[in-house]
């Protein structure tokens, strides 16, 4: 953290009244988007889909994370990630910028602690992809004050079961090459759901050994605690495997097979998923396959709805879910039926992140 | 093809006739010219199929009016929108590729459990899409599901019923689908909201039919130079792998000419669509038998990378013509 930033929200912190989330504007969800030119921002949303502030963004953004009592996003870059921008999203202005340390890249998510003192990034080694949690002070102007395991190779999304400490990481299996993307293990790759103290004890894990190729990146909680998690097909696309997963501590997990007019629709890959509103419904979304799926919380297929290049999904208030994608638009999904909220000029990127 | 299902057709040309601009551009020139008479094609070669089926179930009587529907299939497989999407009728027409043979497995069991209720007229619908359509009976026509079993000659009869009804729901079901794509952007079109994104659905179809044949047609039978699969080639036993990749890249380069019409020219998309077309065209190695041979095998990688670049071209020219792009997400997971 550069010094004069650091004494800038020192200043801020001290001198001026709390800030809160209504100061922003009250957004329901922020989204990292871009803009036709090559631009990109962090945004914030209303719960009725319009834009309420963009932040520019030094690169691709991915996904970010709010902090539970001051208005504060941290906006992760897309992996292999070099910075995560911490942003006063009242004021508009970056308050830090967190670099991972050297031989160390950011994968596009983390998570903030119950009092959101301490912020968890999905991090990995470079070399290898193996999987680090790093741990940032958020009381203090975001210092790294350690790292620990991850429980497997190349992990992405990172969330804290609510009410509660423990975090739980999607470890993706997928060792990259640490100059890009490119993988290089896809017929050796172990990906696993871990759970994880804030200590870094791993308390359990989740292995589905017969779907070794499907890559476990993105996850979803209830607020009973129950953990949905979408995956990504490596094997063969013409081969139809569930790409939703459900699981509870201590229970064996569920998978969620589609109908079977839908077993190909998703084109083995889901970009996100989310549960609405009470839980009783989960979905994910397909950018590739143009697809929503939705299931009940056993696992039986609901619902779908088709729309080309979504992604972004997040519960509604009033019911059902909000997506968006990436023709700039901010849908509310129900039962099947697709409701146009606004269409924004920007494309929205990979995630919506729900403030609810 | 019916008479009503004619009617029905005439019907939904008229209507698209009476919604199209006035200039013929892009998204009508595409739905007037390729597909819909791309899918009344596929309507009446299905709808042949079937009464030969009636007059004669043998295999012989039915392997020509079987080829005939699988062109006609081949003039629309590539558009994955709309009406051949509901009740999973893509899948159902032709379920391939079929990495784990789960059709002949499912079709085994039809045959071997020889239930009459299956043979009902619309039964097939609630059964295995994996077992049903050109795969389903191109099974029952060449190779060693065709035997003189009477149930299999009634199972050939059902299966062209069933796929003759599919597609004519689907020339149908055109009719209001063609009004949405022709109505993007109006007042309670919640499936197309603007013009750019109707362009965008059927330049996607162009895209990815492309992929297709790349990676699939050519990419199976491919496999990897320590180990190619000519026996992965598309209806292998019917011998018309290399036929189905010509027939499809001249619909899609069809289909590249109608979205590109009054919009601008596109010669660099065109000139690669002619590249691959030619080296298509090696009528003695039918089903990519060659692949499994190095100098055949570069032959077909060829193709394959020609393929590709008639992709990239059309990316590039008439992508930037109609101002749309590979999906923002799509293009780019994690």
């Amino acid at each position: 953290m550069q010094r004069r930033a650091f004494l800038a929200s020192l200043a801020a912190a001290t001198a001026l009244p709390r800030a809160s989330w209504a100061d922003a504007g009250s957004p329901a969800y922020l989204a990292a988007a871009a803009d036709g030119a090559g631009a990109y921002f962090l945004c914030g949303i209303s719960a009725a889909g319009a834009r309420l502030f963009s932040l520019p963004m030094p690169g691709r953004g991915h996904a970010a994370t709010a902090h539970p009592t001051r208005p504060e996003a941290v906006a992760f870059a897309r992996r292999p990630g070099t910075f995560a921008l911490v942003i006063d999203c009242a004021s508009g202005t970056t308050s830090a910028r967190l670099t991972p340390p050297e031989g160390r890249q950011f994968n596009g998510h983390g998570a903030y602690s119950a009092d959101g003192a301490v912020l968890f990034t999905s991090e990995v080694v470079a070399e290898g992809s193996e999987g680090r949690v790093g741990v940032w002070d958020a009381a203090r102007g975001y210092q790294r004050i350690g790292e620990f395991a991850s429980g497997g190779i190349g992990p992405h999304e990172i969330l804290r079961l609510p009410g509660s400490e423990t975090l739980v990481i999607a470890n993706g299996g997928i060792q990259t090459d640490p100059s890009d993307r490119t993988p290089l293990n896809l017929d050796r790759m172990r990906p696993n759901l871990a759970y994880l103290s804030p200590e870094g004890a791993l308390l359990e894990q989740v292995e589905l050994p017969e779907l070794w190729q499907n890559s476990i990146r993105h996850l979803g909680i209830a607020s009973d605690g129950l953990v949905a998690f979408a995956m990504q097909w490596q094997g063969d696309l013409m081969e139809p495997v569930p790409l939703l997963g459900l699981h509870r501590r201590g229970e064996a997990p569920i998978l969620c097979d589609p109908a079977p007019e839908e077993i190909f629709a998703m084109k083995g890959y889901a970009g996100s998923v989310a549960f609405a509103p009470g839980g009783q419904e989960v979905a994910i979304t397909s950018p590739r396959g143009g697809r929503v799926q939705a299931f009940s919380r056993k696992g039986d297929p609901l619902w779908s709805v088709a729309r080309a290049d979504i992604c972004g999904l997040g519960p509604c208030t009033e019911g059902g879910f909000v997506a968006t994608d990436g023709q700039g638009l901010v849908a509310r999904l129900d039962q099947g039926a697709l409701h146009p909220l606004e269409r924004d000029s920007l494309s929205w990127d990979n995630h919506l992140v729900s403030l609810l | 093809m019916t008479r009503s299902l004619l009617a029905r057709f005439a019907a939904s040309s008229a209507l698209v006739a009476a919604l199209v601009a006035p200039a013929g551009a892009d998204v009508p020139e595409a739905i007037s010219k390729e597909i819909l008479p791309g899918y009344q094609a596929f309507a009446a070669a299905s709808e042949t199929l079937a009464e030969a089926a009636r007059q004669d179930c043998s295999a012989e009587a039915l392997r020509g009016p079987w080829n005939a529907a699988f062109d006609a299939w081949m003039g629309v497989a590539h558009l994955r929108l709309g009406p051949v999407e509901d009740q999973g009728r893509a899948l159902a027409i032709a379920f391939w590729p079929d990495p784990k043979a789960t059709g002949a497995r499912k079709q085994r069991e039809m045959i071997e459990a020889a239930d009459p209720a299956l043979l009902e007229p619309g039964a097939l619908a609630q059964a295995s899409v994996a077992a049903r359509g050109l795969f389903g009976l191109g099974r029952l026509l060449h190779g060693e599901m065709e035997n003189g079993v009477p149930y299999v000659c009634d199972l050939r009869r059902a299966l062209a019923e069933d796929m003759a009804r599919m597609a004519g729901e689907i020339v149908t079901d055109w009719g209001p689908y063609s009004e949405l794509l022709l109505s993007a952007g109006a007042e309670g079109n919640t499936t197309f909201l603007n013009p750019e994104e109707a362009r965008q659905a059927l330049f996607t179809q162009l895209i990815s039919g492309l992929e297709f044949n790349a990676d699939q047609r050519l990419g199976r039978p491919l496999g990897s130079f320590d180990k190619p699969r000519p026996e992965r080639a598309e209806a292998l036993p019917a011998q018309r792998a290399r036929a189905d990749v010509a027939l499809s890249l001249a619909a899609l380069k069809a289909l590249a000419g109608a979205l590109a019409q009054g919009v601008g020219d596109i010669p660099k998309t065109e000139a690669a669509f002619d590249r691959a077309l030619a080296q298509a065209d090696w009528p003695e190695d039918p089903a990519f038998a060659a692949v499994a041979d190095p100098g055949g095998r570069l032959k077909v990688e060829i193709l394959q990378q020609s393929i590709r670049l008639a992709r990239d071209a059309a990316l590039e020219e008439l992508g930037g013509l109609l101002g749309v792009s590979a999906g923002f997400n799509a293009a780019d997971g994690d």
